[in-house]
């Protein structure tokens, strides 16, 4: 016969005492008792009162009875028991009490009239080399709304503080000018608001909500490629906000030119104001990152634990956030900010596979989309139709797999690193202007996920 | 079940039986019940929350013995907006209860009697003691008010009733001021002592009437009983703090005040006092006087202070203010000595001439 250890024995009794008594009385009587222990056929089930043993033992006593000798003969008898207070309070969850800094609740606090999350100012945000172009224009943008850099594009990967700086943006402008509309929203909402007022025949009704803001802020418009009748619909938005001198601030994980399936002519106006990358912030601006945000819940690292989250995790800001509330979560816990070792090991569950590639996969799926034979990426020719795949390999291995100059020319038939330096940022400067790349580019790294 | 009962004496036993009905609705209907039973014993009256419960006598005469339950709440505004004397009658048929007053009549739905739990009356095997009950409402009604009202810690949530030498004792904490009563009774000589949650202690003590009252009590269960009714109540059954070894033996600064002067000077700087409510007690020996001091940013400042014979050193405490007025209200006797035993030390409050009753209050940070 299996043991089975008191916790599970009550769970299954309870599971059937549920269907044999009402569910008042189930939760006025079943929820703060629990089996002590199991000693000699005898189960001892711990109550709260004498309250609570009296009526076990006159109402439940035969059904409880039952229900375990049914689950084995094993069991001969029931004891009740009334439990000290602190043994039953050490099987409810431990509740920490954290005499320190409290999170603020403010922190999931949006409001619903601008949808703008007041965690986002230009005060929390860092900047660094990799963004200070994109912070001097929004600083810019705001001094004459409308009129400096409208519409304002501010483009960068996933987690480099896009969606911070654009409601920045907006929370700034709430403040400078009171009297003034400001909305965020994503180009999600805006299709589902869009797909919705079509469906309820209040179409018009949203082309005026949108058309009053002063600052229509909108993020990931990305999201709008395929989405022709939204696109279209952003395009008359974006018409007559512009005519009227209203700011638009848009943000998007790629440069205008480089979503797909976009029309042409919303790719054009989205392009027509100021168009910035954020970049990948350098070591620097990693760790005045890690440092601003920890000194934002009160706690100071040393610096060597500072400088060992900054680099060791790898990836978006966004990624350093997470580990930085867990360093926070430590040490209101514990009291004491986490040291070098704790961090280390805390940080393993945070790491993650490192994206690897085989060269030659990339070039056999390059080879493919242009067409052309794959064995001659690897001569020495200087035709044409190769040497813009072969260029085109070399950017995406640097670019997307951090593969060093002189492995990617050797692999590639042994080049040399500064011909790959040349091609790659050849490449690069070319995307900025030539669509056509942009788009190729932007297809081939579709194949290779 | 059909009974007759004067009007005004349902109305009282009622309010008094309904504040043990259980209030939240989640739980069995019948606990927010009032139970009506009619049998050899006359007519009673129950209600039980299960953390405490009352049974109590009412007079009347039973035509017909029986038993129903029926919302407490429902019972209580009816019998409360009765006017004049006279006699009602109770009269249950099926599931409903027709009350019949002189002129009027309602009809009330009955809630099922038949989960109602069992009073547990505790064996006398730790506590039995007999006591007036004013005696003991003023004991434990003295120092309840100083118990946390959080249940994180059930013990702080408590009141300590302890006995001994033919002393009882009653203490509460909620770890930043401490209040403990003492009565002496003569020919007790058990040494006992007990917790009882104080939510259901301030409960019990509104309940109880002057008369005198036998205590009795097991590891798990109170009961509070007299002729007229009994209340039982959960004991919670953690050490109590050894609080003992807090109180100072020594002190540095000792200042006698009137208590009606210490009170409105209180009063007047509770207004400046900032978020913390913190307001500066000085002690000054030479002008022998009192400053209290508080000041708020948005507010203002103020400082005020009272003539007091001060003994010992100069200091100055911050305090809450909340926690100074308190006890201010528990002491009866016109002047209030206020102890200091030194910096982020305690200080005690006693009234002049009264051994019994004891507050300590912690100070702030400085």
């Amino acid at each position: 016969m299996d043991r089975i250890d008191p916790h599970e024995l009550w769970e299954r009794t309870l599971t059937q005492v549920e269907l044999s008594v009402s569910p008042a009385n189930f939760n006025t009587w079943f929820k703060d008792s629990a089996i002590i222990k199991i000693e000699d056929g005898i189960v001892y089930i711990g109550v709260p009162s004498q309250f609570f043993r009296d009526w076990y033992i006159k109402k439940f006593n035969t059904l409880l009875l039952k229900i375990i000798r049914d689950i084995s003969y094993e069991y001969r008898n029931i004891e009740y028991m009334i439990v000290k207070d602190v043994a039953r309070k050490s099987k409810e969850v431990k509740k920490v009490a954290r005499p320190t800094v409290e999170l603020p609740l403010d922190d999931f606090y949006i409001n619903k009239s601008d949808n703008l999350n007041p965690r986002y100012t230009f005060d929390t945000f860092v900047v660094g080399s990799f963004n200070e172009m994109a912070f001097t224009a929004a600083k810019a943008a705001i001094e004459r709304p409308g009129i400096t850099y409208n519409p304002l594009f501010i483009y960068g990967d996933t987690g480099r503080g896009k969606t911070h700086l654009i409601q920045a943006i907006g929370n700034q402008f709430k403040k400078l000018y009171p009297n003034r509309k400001v909305f965020y929203l994503t180009s999600e909402k805006f299709s589902v608001d869009y797909l919705d007022s079509l469906q309820n025949g209040t179409a018009n009704r949203f082309k005026d909500k949108y058309r009053q803001y002063d600052l229509l802020i909108m993020d990931d418009v990305q999201f709008l490629a395929k989405k022709d009748k939204s696109a279209e619909e952003l395009f008359h938005l974006f018409n007559s906000l512009y005519d009227n001198n209203k700011q638009i601030i848009f943000s998007s994980d790629r440069a205008p030119v480089a979503i797909a399936d976009i029309a042409d002519r919303l790719k054009g106006r989205l392009s027509s104001g100021m168009t910035i990358d954020i970049g990948e912030p350098d070591a620097e601006s990693r760790i005045a990152i890690v440092r601003k945000k920890v000194a934002l819940h009160g706690i100071t690292l040393t610096d060597e634990v500072t400088e060992y989250i900054a680099t060791a995790v790898a990836g978006s800001i966004r990624e350093l956030e997470g580990v930085i509330n867990s360093v926070v979560c430590h040490t209101q816990m514990k009291g004491i900010p986490p040291d070098l070792l704790e961090i280390k090991a805390s940080l393993r569950s945070f790491s993650r596979p490192q994206k690897t590639v085989s060269v030659k996969h990339v070039v056999s799926k390059v080879a493919e989309f242009y067409g052309i034979d794959e064995e001659s990426i690897y001569e020495k020719t200087r035709r044409r139709e190769v040497v813009r795949p072969r260029q085109v390999i070399m950017y995406i291995l640097r670019e997307d797999f951090s593969v060093s100059y002189p492995t990617i020319g050797t692999k590639l038939g042994g080049r040399d690193h500064t011909t790959v330096i040349h091609s790659c940022e050849k490449v690069k400067r070319e995307v900025g202007s030539d669509t056509e790349l942009a788009k190729e580019i932007q297809d081939i790294r579709s194949l290779l996920v | 079940m059909i009974i007759s009962i004067d009007k005004k004496e349902l109305a009282e036993a009622v309010s008094s039986v309904s504040r043990f009905a259980e209030r939240r609705s989640t739980t069995l209907p019948v606990l927010a019940g009032i139970v009506i039973v009619a049998g050899d014993d006359g007519i009673k009256l129950r209600a039980t929350n299960l953390e405490t419960g009352i049974d109590r006598k009412i007079n009347g005469t039973i035509k017909d013995p029986g038993v129903v339950a029926l919302s407490a709440n429902t019972l209580r505004e009816i019998t409360s907006s009765f006017t004049g004397s006279g006699q009602l009658t109770l009269e249950h048929g099926g599931d409903t209860v027709v009350i019949t007053t002189g002129t009027g009549r309602s009809t009330l739905k009955t809630l099922p009697y038949e989960d109602f739990p069992i009073l547990p009356f505790p064996e006398a095997t730790a506590a039995n003691f007999s006591i007036s009950g004013s005696l003991l409402k003023n004991l434990i009604g003295t120092v309840a008010g100083c118990a946390s009202p959080s249940s994180v810690r059930p013990e702080l949530g408590s009141v300590l009733i302890s006995a001994e030498g033919g002393v009882i004792k009653a203490v509460a904490t909620d770890s930043f001021r401490l209040a403990e009563k003492k009565i002496t009774i003569p020919g007790l000589n058990s040494q006992f002592s007990f917790l009882i949650p104080a939510k259901n202690a301030l409960d019990i003590m509104q309940t109880l009437p002057d008369e005198m009252i036998e205590v009795r009590s097991d590891d798990h269960q109170c009961a509070f009983s007299c002729p007229s009714m009994m209340l039982t109540t959960r004991l919670v059954t953690i050490a109590y703090p050894d609080y003992a070894q807090i109180i100072p033996k020594s002190f540095v600064t000792d200042a006698t005040v009137l208590r009606k002067d210490f009170e409105s000077v209180l009063k007047q700087s509770a207004v400046f006092s900032d978020s913390f409510q913190k307001v500066r007690l000085g002690f000054t020996v030479g002008d022998k006087k009192v400053t209290i001091q508080a000041q708020n940013n948005d507010v203002g400042d103020s400082s005020d202070s009272i003539s007091a014979v001060v003994k010992g050193d100069e200091i100055e405490l911050s305090f809450n203010f909340r926690y100074l007025t308190a006890p201010l209200s528990l002491i009866t006797s016109e002047s209030i000595t206020l102890s200091a035993s030194g910096i982020g030390r305690p200080l005690v409050i006693k009234g002049v001439g009264d051994a019994s009753f004891l507050y300590l209050v912690m100070p702030m940070n400085q």
